[in-house]
Formats: structure tokens, sequence, C-alpha cells
């Protein structure tokens, strides 16, 4: 026999060409088209806000990782998928301390402390964004209206078509607000993205290419866009609001896309999925109603979140399933 | 013709095109063969020869008595010149029954076949016996005793000749199939007869479509000579694990295998093209399965090749005689089997046994091997595995020792077709998993019955 060592590992031989660095990285390619319209909106601002959130979550995951000694994954790309995330879904006037302090409490707190990347119970990114939420409430809730790629002096302090909702405004007031003719324009308007708000969500256009690139090249599956879009219209429907108005505002189609579908934190089976994603919708739809805020999407997501481990329970039923014998009913004599 | 499939599995790059045109080359001479004694699924048996014995091709050199054992042949004439544990394919040392070819003395016969058995006309009993006595087993892959397989508790009502070779990179169905449709319709025949079965199907998969006409001009001219046996061909997706017999099963009758149950529990008997043939050679010509066909392939391999020889030929013996070239250099990997499922060995000094598909030599760049990563949660596994397991969650209990979750899950329902390991973006190594864990479960529910009693 040759002296010379053969590979020996148990099978299988063959693997696929898919790895993790290669789906992180589909995800942001996804987000592409939604990060530009937002430069586009807003400018340098939100350019700014999207660099510093990404290089604080890669600085951020390197050092703890190199702080408690562990193999360095930065290579994966899951931390610029955060970092990114993490801008998309704040307004283009955050300071840029804050954008860093988010990213780096979202890339220590809610993921290395629970065990990096596919250990974290909540998605890091909203994570993130709940607690500049919670810490700055002026800042995270100020918007400005979109003002192209010019510098301007101080941006206009404008209100998102959410906010004007929820202080009792009618919908064709809102649509004047946005410059629309009619509620159809203001529709098209807002599918389109020219509307204040965060610097990712605003272009539903955009954002449901993003979505609908990942589905079709199977790096997420439609079950959860599906039910948490479609039960958010439903809810909305039901509860006396404009559905439309519901699925085409707020960042509902973009947390049903890129939020709602991260993988650590949605349920693996697809009955699991389709619970938690109405449980989203519905969870969206009772805060926009009832709540204090004007949107909901990123609590209804972390609430979901908390579920995951239950909804993983609904297993479907394996190959070849045979229900369990009953156990026989004891005989009337010997309960007698 | 529709063609069917079942839920889940994978597209593993094929790599059928080396030897997929390469028609079947029989190696009739070898300078010795190691005929491992124990090459069955099943409890072991013991030689009957002892060294310096002459034994004609044929001739029947181990076996026991129970249910569960076949016997093993000579596949060669000659002298016994050694018994001693050897590497066998499965990457244990086996006893196995070292025979040099010689010549036999004038007006002897070489050869200790059985008188034909007609198996339309015969008993049950008698061909079952037959078989038995032919040595044969499942030559897929598992080794399972094939006269246990035909004698079916339960009535069968379709007959499945399995033709999907699913696994990447093997050919040697595909070449069966072209070469000796007559042969794999006739088996099919003799096991719808031999179960009572009214039909019978020849399951290929569509990218080996070519050997479909061969087959249906076999089934037209069978026809013909024994009218009213319905067999048809059943085209399938190209889909990993599609030759699985609960895949296949499914994919053709609609049927699933219950959970812990055989393939008779729904009325089905899946066997091998090769195994087919296997028992037309044992009834026409009363010759044991001492030789099979297996297909030699992968980048480090210079010539690919499809052939048949005698059970117990080393590899290193056909790349001595010259029959197979290697590119040493490039050589990274050895599989005996398909690359999914199949065993890498630590050399081709290994002889070729009733089980063996394919001997792969795969090159640097085709052995692959990865670290494993921490999983994602993607979920990729779930939506592939065939058995619908949910393998992240199974690999989850597993690794925690969690044996009672991992039992409800379906550890014991995986079939180990390591479509999960495949698929996986992290490299878990998932099925790895779950073959430990499998064990480790069996172990515990039969120390759980003894303490019951």
């Amino acid at each position: 026999m040759p002296d010379k060592k053969y590979l020996l590992s148990s099978s299988p031989h063959l693997f696929s060409p898919v790895d993790t660095p290669r789906i992180m990285l589909s995800v942001v390619i996804a987000l592409v088209p939604a990060t530009a319209y937002g430069i586009y909106l807003y400018g340098f601002p939100a350019l700014a806000v999207v660099a510093t959130s990404i290089v604080s979550a890669v600085a951020a995951e390197f050092l703890f990782r190199k702080l408690i000694r562990q193999s360095m994954t930065i290579d994966d790309f899951s931390a610029v998928v955060t970092g990114l995330l993490l801008a998309l879904i704040l307004p283009p006037s955050t300071p840029l301390w804050m954008v860093a302090l988010g990213s780096i409490f979202a890339i220590i707190v809610a993921k290395e402390f629970f065990g990096g990347l596919g250990a974290n119970p909540f998605n890091p990114a909203l994570i993130g964004r709940a607690f500049l939420l919670m810490s700055f409430p002026a800042a995270i809730t100020s918007w400005s209206m979109p003002h192209g790629l010019a510098l301007p002096a101080d941006a206009v302090s404008a209100a998102t078509p959410l906010n004007l909702v929820k202080q009792g405004n009618a919908l064709a007031d809102v649509a004047k607000y946005f410059g629309a003719s009619d509620v159809g324009a203001f529709y098209r308007q807002l599918f389109m993205g020219y509307r204040s708000g965060c610097i990712g969500e605003s272009s539903i256009l955009l954002v449901a290419i993003g979505g609908l690139f990942l589905l079709g090249i199977g790096v997420i599956q439609w079950v959860v866009p599906v039910s948490v879009i479609g039960s958010t219209f439903v809810f909305s429907l039901l509860l006396g609001m404009d559905p439309m108005l519901g699925v085409l505002t707020g960042g509902i189609v973009f947390g049903a896309f890129f939020m709602a579908t991260d993988y650590a934190t949605r349920p693996l089976t697809p009955l699991g999925q389709a619970i938690f994603g109405i449980g989203i919708g519905l969870i969206t739809v009772l805060i926009r109603k009832f709540g204090g805020f004007p949107e909901g999407v990123t609590y209804a997501i972390l609430i979901m979140n908390a579920f995951t481990p239950f909804l993983n329970k609904l297993r479907v039923k394996k190959y070849g399933f045979v229900p369990p014998p009953k156990p026989a009913k004891p005989s009337k004599e010997a309960v007698k | 013709m529709s063609i069917k499939t079942f839920k889940g599995g994978a597209h593993p790059p094929e790599r059928k095109e080396r030897s997929e045109e390469k028609s079947i080359e029989r190696v009739t001479s070898v300078s010795q063969v190691v005929i491992p004694v124990n090459q069955h699924f099943g409890a072991p048996i013991q030689p009957l020869v002892k060294v310096g014995e002459y034994v004609k091709a044929g001739q029947k050199i181990a076996d026991a008595e129970g249910r569960m054992t076949v016997p093993v042949h000579a596949s060669v004439a000659g002298i016994v010149k050694k018994i001693e544990p050897r590497l066998q394919s499965n990457n244990t040392e086996g006893l196995c029954i070292i025979i040099e070819p010689k010549e036999p003395e004038e007006g002897e016969s070489s050869t200790d076949f059985m008188p034909p058995l007609d198996p339309f006309t015969c008993s049950k009993e008698e061909a079952l016996a037959r078989i038995r006595a032919a040595g044969i087993v499942g030559m897929g892959g598992a080794g399972f005793p094939a006269h246990v397989k035909l004698a079916p508790s339960k009535p069968i009502s379709v007959v499945i000749a399995n033709a999907a070779e699913c696994e990447p990179y093997l050919t040697i169905d595909a070449r069966t199939l072209v070469e000796m449709p007559e042969k794999v319709v006739e088996g099919v025949a003799m096991v719808m007869k031999i179960v009572n079965a009214p039909e019978g199907v020849i399951a290929i998969e569509e990218n080996k479509k070519f050997a479909i006409p061969h087959v249906e001009k076999a089934l037209e001219a069978f026809s013909k000579a024994r009218p009213g046996i319905n067999i048809r061909i059943q085209e399938l997706k190209t889909k990993y694990p599609q030759g699985g017999e609960k895949m296949l099963i499914t994919a053709i009758t609609g049927r699933e295998v219950p959970s812990g149950g055989l393939p008779m529990d729904v009325g089905c008997v899946v066997q091998n093209v090769g195994t087919l043939c296997a028992i037309v050679d044992a009834f026409k010509e009363g010759k044991p399965l001492i030789e099979r066909g297996f297909t030699v392939t992968g980048a480090a391999c210079k010539t690919p090749k499809n052939l048949v020889a005698p059970i117990g030929t080393l590899v290193s013996d056909l790349v001595k005689a010259g029959i197979l070239e290697i590119d040493e250099e490039n050589l990274a990997r050895v599989v005996f089997g398909g690359p999914m499922m199949g065993v890498a060995v630590p050399g081709y000094e290994i002889p070729v046994q009733k089980n063996t598909s394919g001997v792969l030599l795969m090159s640097r760049d085709e052995a692959q091997y990865y670290t494993e990563e921490t999983c994602i949660r993607c979920g990729r596994c779930m939506r592939a595995c065939a058995c619908r397991l949910s393998p992240a969650l199974l690999a989850v209990a597993v690794e925690a020792g969690d044996y009672r979750e991992a039992e409800k899950i379906g550890l014991l329902d995986c079939i180990e077709c390591g479509t999960c390991s495949f698929v996986c973006p992290a490299h878990r190594q998932l099925v790895q998993k779950f073959r430990v864990g499998k064990q480790i479960l069996r172990a515990l529910k039969q120390k759980e019955s003894q303490n019951a009693r």
C-alpha cells in the first residue's frame, strides 16, 4: 500500500457550494437597491449612517471575539448584514455616535452574548433599534422630508405617514401633506418610496425587488413574508384601518422580507413560520391601533422571536409517521 | 409518461459523464482474490474451507445456520492460500479467504455451479432456497439478504427494479440497462413470480433517459415470449436520494413505508438492478453471486470504467494488471460506493465485495473537506430531508444527549442518505452525528428493555 495518506471522513463526500458567507453576501446584494435609494433620498447623512453602522458592527464583532479568544467570524459577513440592516431602519438624521452605539449593542449584547451567529434568540438589528428607541426616543423619531443629494443647511423636520394617521388625520390630508393629488396617487407614491421615513424601508418596490431576489435564489422562503404582509393587511382591515396604507407605509414590507426571515430568530418549521408571521402582523396592527407608537414592526418581530423555540415544536410529520398506540383504557373492573 | 418523484432531496453534481458511455468490461484473470467472509447484513458466518484446499469457482466456502445469513462462494478456481483478517471496504478488518487461481487438473471442471432451475415452474420454497444458496444480497449497497426480502409475510402488489442510480459518479446500473436489458426485465418477472406480485416497475431517473429505449425493446420482446406479465418503465426526476428504497416507493406508488416498518408493509419489494441480474444467473445458469459490476471513476482515475470482476478482486491488483490507471499524485480520497453514502478507505488494496457498486478515486480538487461551523438555522436541511426529520433540531437534541427528544423527532427513521450534510452551508456533520446517535439510541433502548424484564 502506498504510504501516502488519503483523506478519511464519513460520507457524504460532496458538498453544496452554497456556504454561510455566500448567503450573507446575497442578503447584502438584495439590500443594495433599497440602500442606494435611501442615499439618493437623504444624501450624505444617510450614507454616513450606513457606513458607520457597518463599520462599527464589524469592528465590535472583531474586537469582542478577540477579547474572548474565540474563532474569528467576521469573514462570514453576518456582522455586515446586521450593521446594514440596523442602518436601514434608522432615521437618516440619527447622530452617528448613536448609530455606532446601537450597532455595537446589537452585535455584542444581542448576538455575541448569546454565542454568536445562529445562537441569538432576538434579531440583533432590531434589538439595536429598540435599544436606541428607548434610550434616545427623540432622535429616533425625528424624521425629515427627502431632500435629495443636496446637503440641506438644516433638515426640515417632518412626520411620517403613520405619525399623521396616528394623530387622527384623514387619509386625504395625509396624501396632501406628501404632495399627492389623491389617495390613489398617494398609494403609488408610497409604493415607489418618496416619503419621510427610515433610510431603507420607504420604497416598497425596491425592498420587494430585493426580497424577491432572495426568494428566487432560495435564501429565504415565502411563508414568513407572505404571512406577515397578508396578516397585516387582514388585521388592518378588521380593525377599521386602511389596509393599503398599513402595508405600504412603515416598515412592514422591509420587516417581512429582511427582519422576520432572519434565520436564527424565526422558527424552522413551516407551520411555526406561518404562526410566527401572522403573530407579527397582528401585533404590528395592535401597536399601530392602540399602542403609544405610530409604528410597531420592531416590537412585533421581537415579541414573536421569543415564541420561536416553542413554534419549533410544530414539526412536520416525519416520513411514514405512525401515531403512537394509545394506552389501553383500564378495564371497568380495574376502576372499581 | 409522467415523471414522478418524492418531496425534498437535493441535486449533487452528477459527474457521470466520465464513465457513462464506457461499455462494461469483464475482468477474467486475476492474480488473487480476497473474499471477505461476511459481506451481508445479518448474523456472521464461518469459513468452510481450510488453507491449502483446492476450490472451484462457485463452490461454497463459508456459511452458517440462521435466517439472516447468506453463504459466500469462491469466485475463482484455485488454492486457498490464507484465511486471515484483512481491511474490508467498510473500513473494519474482517476475516477473508484468500484464493490464488490455479487451473484445474485435466478433465476436471473449474466451476461448481448448481443445476439450472426454472423459477416460473418451481415452488416458492425451492426458489427462495436457490436464492439463498446462490449467496444473493442486495447489491445496491446495504447487502440485505435477498431470500429474506423475497419472503414477505404480507401480500405484495408491486415489484420495483431500482435503476434510479441517484448516487453521483456511478454508472454501472445505467450500463447494465443499456447492455443487458433482457436480463433486468427477466429478473423483475422472476421476482414478481416469487412474491406473487401483479405489477413490475423499472424505475429510471431522467438523466438516464438513453437507457429507456433499450429497456422498452427488451420489454416488448419479453411480452411476446411470456405474455401476461405486467412490467412497465417509470421515469423519475433526477434527484438525490431518489434511489433510496422508501423514496422510490413513495415516488412510484404514493405510499409511505410506515416508521419502523418494511417496504412489504405497503405491498412493495424493491430490488437493485445488479441484484436482479444475479437472481437471473442463479436460476438460469445455477451460478452463485461470484462476480459483480461496478464503476471505477473519479478525477484521479485516468481510465474511468464499468467493470465486472470476481468478488474479492483487489482494486490494487486491477492497477497492477494494467486494467486501471491511477493518477497517484493527484489522488486524495478513495471511496467504496457512491460519493453520498460510500465509505472513505485508507487505500485501494481492498477487495470488491457483493455490495460494492463503485470505487471512486477522487482528486485533490474533488475531495473537499471542511471544518464544521456554527448552525445558522437556515433550514436547508429541513427542506432537503427526504424523511422530513428536521435535521437541524435533531442535531441539537443529539448533541445535547437528549435521545428521548431525538427519537421523537425521528432519529431512528433517518436513512443516512447524507443530503442534510450535503446542503449545509455551515458544513455541519449532521448525518455523521445521526449515525452515531442511532447506535447510542439503539443501545439505550436495548438496555431499557432488558431492565424492564
